[in-house]
C-alpha cells in the first residue's frame, strides 16, 4: 500500500458550478504536499474533499479504503484538517480546545483521561503555547490562536494532517514555525497535505507542489519542476519569474504586474560587481531588447541578466577582456539607442568597458558614488570615466533612472 | 486547576441556594407558616420526618397549595434553562431562547389541539405529546428558515421566530375561538395563567420528561461544546453534526413542551439564565448545562415569589416578571451585539 491518499477522477459541483472537475492525485505516506494555486482555484474545496466534509463524485481512498466506508469518528482518527478564519465566539481556554481533537477517541460516557490531557499538554508545549492553558481563546492574538488550533489538529493523532492556509494573516516569525514543525511532521511519516498562499514558502518547505488551476491540476511534481516561470504566468495571469535566489539558494519569483508595454527600443548595460541587476530590471519592466556586458563570470550581474532574459558578454574572472569580446560588446552598443553605464568599480581588467563606452549613441552614466572612490587603476579610469561624462547625454544617481527610460 | 474546582464547585453551592428559595417560596403566603416549619412540613410529606405535628390546616396549604406550584415553577424553570443553553449552544447564538424563538407558541397550539380533538380526556399523556409535536415542527421551521451556511444570524433568527409565534399564536386563538367553554377552561387550567393554582397532577404530568430530556442533554454537552467551534471545524473531529442537530432539536422540544403544557410561555428564562451562567464559569456545557438547568429553577421559583409579593394583595403573573426582567437584558444584549459590528455572538 504505497499511496496513503489516492484521488481519482474526483468532481466537486456546488449548485451547477464545478468547483473541481477530474483531480487524480495519489499522494504517498511522509510527503509534505503543496497546494498552491490563485484565489479560487479550489485548494480549499479539495482539502474538504480529503477530509469527507465535501461529498465529491469520484474517488477517495485514504490507506486503501474509499472514505464514504469509514465512520465519523474513524475518519477523524485518520484525517485532520485545520481550517482557514476558524473564528471561535466562545470564551474556551486554550486547553479545552486542544483537548477538542481527543473527540474521535472518546465514547459517549467517557471522560478526557489523563492520557488525553498527556497528548494534548504535549502537543502544546511542542506549538510553544504550554504557557496559555488557562487563557481563553477569544482573547488571544491571531499567532497564539493559530498555533493553539495547531496543537488542537496535532492531538488528532492522524497519519494525515491536512492544513488550510495555515499560516494566512501570520507574521513571518510563525509562518516559518508552523511549517517547520510540518516538516518535522513529515520526517515521523505523517503525511502533510497544505493549502499555501505564499509560494516561495511552498518551495521551501514542501517536498511536491500541486499546481491547481480552476478546479484542475495544471501541473504536479517537485517544487522546481512547477515553479517554473511558464506555470506561474499562465495560472496567475502575471509576468512571473521564477529564479533561484543567488543568496539564499532558495528558489524566489518575481512578478511584473503589468506585462511590459513594449518599448521597442535598444537598451545596453554596462555593468558588474552588482551595478547593473536595478538596472537590467528597470529596463526589463519598460520592455527594451537589452544587451550587457561584458561580466566576469561569478559575477551576481550575471545572475540578473539571466533572470531578465538579457544576452550579455562574459568574461573569465581576473583576465582583461579579450579582443573577440571587446569588438563584439562595441558591436552591441553600436546597436543600441541607448547605453547604461552603472556605478561600477574600475579595474585594470574592465577598462574595456569604459573604452566600448566612448562608442555610445545615447550614454547615460549613473552615479551614486563619486567615481574617485570607485578607480583602482591610480587615475587612468578616471581620465576616460570624465571623458565620458563630458559626452553623456544624463549623469544621474540610480533614483533617477526612470526619467531617461 | 482551581479555576476548574471552583467551576464544579458552583453546583453544590447552586443547589443549596434552590433548597433555600424553595422553602422560602413554599413559605410566603396569606398564611403565615415560619421558614423551619415549612421544611419540617415538606420532610415530613415526604416520608422524611416521622412524628412531626403542626398547627391545623399547616400541612394541607404547604403541601398540597402551595409546594405543587413551586415544584412545578422549579421543574420548568430546569425545562427552560437547560433548553436555552442548548440552543444558545447550537445556533453559536446567545439569542436563542424557547420563548422569543415561537417553540413556545408551537407547544401552545399542540395543546389546544389536544383538548379541541378530545384526545386530552382520553389520557393526560396526549397533550404534552401534542405540545412536544408542536414545539418540533414550530423549532424546525425556525432552523429551516434562518439557518445560513453553517451559522444562523441573529437577525434572521429572531425574525423568523417572531413570524412563526406570531401565526401559530393566531392559529391557536382561532382554535379556541370555536372551543366550547369547557375545553378554554381546560385550556387555561393547564396552560395559561402561568403558575398559580399548579397541582401535584401538574407536576407528575412533566416530571419524568423534564428529567429525561435534561439529562439526555447533558450528555451531548461534549458534542455541544465541538459544535461551537463551527459546523465544518466539528465535522472534522468527527462530529456528525446533522444528527446531533436533530437529537438536540427534539430534546429541546420535549423540555420546552413539558413546561408550556403546565405554565404556559414563559418567555426570557432560557435566555437569561444560560447567559449569565456563561460568564459566570465559561461555555463548557459539561457544566454550564447543568448549571443552566438549576439556575433556571432558582431563576423562576425567585419570579414566582416576587410576583406573589410584590403587589399583595394581589398577585401578578410570573411571566409578568420574567418579561420585566429579561426584555431589557435581552436589548442589552442586541445593543452589544450591534457595538461588535453585529456578529453572529
Amino acid at each position: 500500500m504505497d499511496n496513503i491518499i489516492e484521488i481519482q477522477k474526483l468532481d466537486f459541483t456546488i449548485d451547477t458550478r464545478k468547483i473541481l472537475h477530474d483531480i487524480n492525485l495519489s499522494i504517498r505516506q511522509g510527503e509534505f504536499v503543496g497546494l498552491i494555486g490563485p484565489n479560487g482555484a479550489g485548494k480549499t474545496t479539495l482539502l474538504k474533499c480529503i477530509n469527507g466534509i465535501n461529498p465529491a463524485e469520484g474517488l477517495v481512498r485514504i490507506k486503501g479504503r474509499h472514505i464514504k466506508t469509514y465512520g465519523d469518528k474513524e475518519l477523524a482518527r485518520e484525517v485532520a484538517l485545520m481550517h482557514q478564519n476558524t473564528s471561535i465566539g466562545f470564551p474556551f481556554s486554550a486547553l479545552d480546545i486542544v483537548l477538542m481533537g481527543r473527540y474521535p477517541y472518546l465514547g459517549r460516557f467517557k471522560r478526557e483521561s489523563g492520557e488525553d490531557h498527556k497528548i494534548a499538554r504535549s502537543n502544546m508545549s511542542y506549538t510553544n503555547t504550554q504557557g496559555l492553558e488557562n487563557s481563553p481563546i477569544t482573547q488571544m492574538s491571531g499567532g497564539e490562536r493559530q498555533r493553539v488550533l495547531f496543537a488542537k489538529t496535532l492531538t488528532q493523532e492522524t497519519g494525515i494532517v491536512l492544513l488550510d492556509e495555515p499560516t494566512a494573516s501570520l507574521d513571518i516569525t510563525y509562518q516559518e514555525q508552523i511549517f517547520k514543525y510540518s516538516a518535522e511532521l513529515t520526517s515521523l511519516g505523517i503525511t502533510v497535505v497544505a493549502a499555501i498562499h505564499d509560494l516561495k514558502i511552498a518551495a521551501r518547505y514542501c517536498t511536491r507542489l500541486v499546481l491547481l488551476d480552476n478546479g484542475a491540476i495544471a501541473a504536479d511534481g517537485k517544487p522546481e519542476e512547477v515553479l517554473t516561470s511558464e506555470n506561474i504566468s499562465r495560472v496567475y495571469g502575471v509576468n512571473a519569474l521564477v529564479y533561484r535566489n543567488r543568496i539564499t539558494g532558495l528558489l524566489d519569483i518575481y512578478i511584473n504586474r503589468f506585462s511590459p508595454h513594449k518599448k521597442s527600443g535598444r537598451a545596453h548595460v554596462i555593468g558588474g560587481g552588482g551595478s547593473a541587476t536595478a538596472v537590467l530590471r528597470a529596463l526589463y519592466e519598460q520592455g527594451y531588447t537589452v544587451t550587457a556586458g561584458v561580466f566576469f563570470h561569478g559575477d551576481s550581474d550575471i545572475g540578473s541578466a539571466e533572470v531578465f532574459g538579457v544576452k550579455y558578454l562574459a568574461e573569465k574572472p581576473f583576465c582583461e577582456i579579450s579582443e573577440e569580446l571587446q569588438s563584439e560588446n562595441v558591436y552591441n552598443i553600436k546597436n543600441s539607442e541607448l547605453t547604461i553605464l552603472c556605478n561600477m568599480p574600475f579595474g585594470f581588467q574592465n577598462m574595456g568597458n569604459l573604452q566600448a563606452a566612448l562608442n555610445a549613441k545615447k550614454l547615460v552614466i549613473i552615479e551614486d558614488e563619486k567615481p574617485e572612490v570607485r578607480d583602482y587603476t591610480e587615475g587612468k579610469a578616471l581620465e576616460l570615466y570624465n571623458r565620458l561624462k563630458r559626452t553623456a547625454a544624463a549623469v544621474i544617481p540610480s533614483a533617477r533612472l526612470h526619467e531617461v527610460l | 486547576m482551581k479555576k476548574a474546582d471552583f467551576k464544579i464547585g458552583i453546583i453544590p453551592v447552586m443547589l443549596m441556594v434552590l433548597l433555600v428559595i424553595t422553602i422560602a417560596g413554599t413559605a410566603v403566603g396569606a398564611v403565615y407558616v415560619p421558614f423551619f416549619d415549612t421544611f419540617r412540613i415538606i420532610l415530613k410529606n415526604l416520608g422524611l420526618l416521622k412524628n412531626a405535628v403542626f398547627a391545623e390546616g399547616q400541612e394541607p396549604i404547604i403541601f398540597l397549595v402551595r409546594f405543587p406550584r413551586v415544584a412545578v415553577a422549579a421543574l420548568a424553570g430546569t425545562a427552560l434553562g437547560a433548553s436555552g443553553a442548548v440552543m444558545q449552544g447550537m445556533f453559536r447564538n446567545p439569542m436563542a431562547d424557547p420563548g422569543i424563538l415561537g417553540i413556545s407558541s408551537g407547544a401552545g397550539l399542540g395543546a389546544v389541539l389536544a383538548i379541541k380533538l378530545g384526545l386530552a380526556a382520553v389520557s393526560m399523556y396526549y397533550m404534552p405529546l401534542f405540545a412536544f409535536t408542536g414545539a418540533f415542527l414550530a423549532i424546525m421551521a425556525i432552523y429551516l428558515l434562518s439557518y445560513q451556511k453553517g451559522k444562523v444570524p441573529v437577525l434572521t433568527l429572531i425574525l423568523s421566530g417572531i413570524a412563526i409565534s406570531t401565526f401559530l399564536g393566531a392559529i391557536t386563538n382561532i382554535i379556541l375561538t370555536i372551543s366550547y367553554d369547557y375545553q378554554v377552561k381546560e385550556f387555561l387550567f393547564w396552560s395559561t395563567g402561568g403558575l398559580e393554582g399548579r397541582r401535584w397532577e401538574h407536576f407528575r404530568l412533566i416530571v419524568l420528561p423534564v428529567f429525561i430530556s435534561v439529562v439526555l442533554m447533558c450528555i451531548f454537552s461534549r458534542d455541544l461544546n465541538v459544535l461551537l467551534m463551527g459546523e465544518e471545524e466539528a465535522k472534522s473531529v468527527g462530529l456528525n453534526t446533522g444528527r446531533l442537530r436533530t437529537v438536540l432539536l427534539i430534546l429541546v422540544s420535549a423540555a420546552t413542551a413539558s413546561a408550556v403544557c403546565v405554565t404556559g410561555s414563559i418567555s426570557f428564562v432560557g435566555l437569561i439564565v444560560p447567559h449569565i451562567m456563561r460568564l459566570l464559569i465559561g461555555p463548557d456545557h459539561k457544566i454550564l448545562l447543568p448549571a443552566s438547568a438549576i439556575g433556571g429553577a432558582i431563576f423562576l421559583v425567585g419570579c414566582d415569589l416576587i410576583s406573589r409579593v410584590v403587589a399583595v394583595p394581589y398577585e401578578l403573573g410570573v411571566g409578568i416578571i420574567t418579561a420585566l426582567l429579561g426584555a431589557p437584558y435581552f436589548l442589552y444584549l442586541l445593543l452589544k451585539s450591534k457595538r461588535a459590528g453585529g456578529a453572529v455572538i
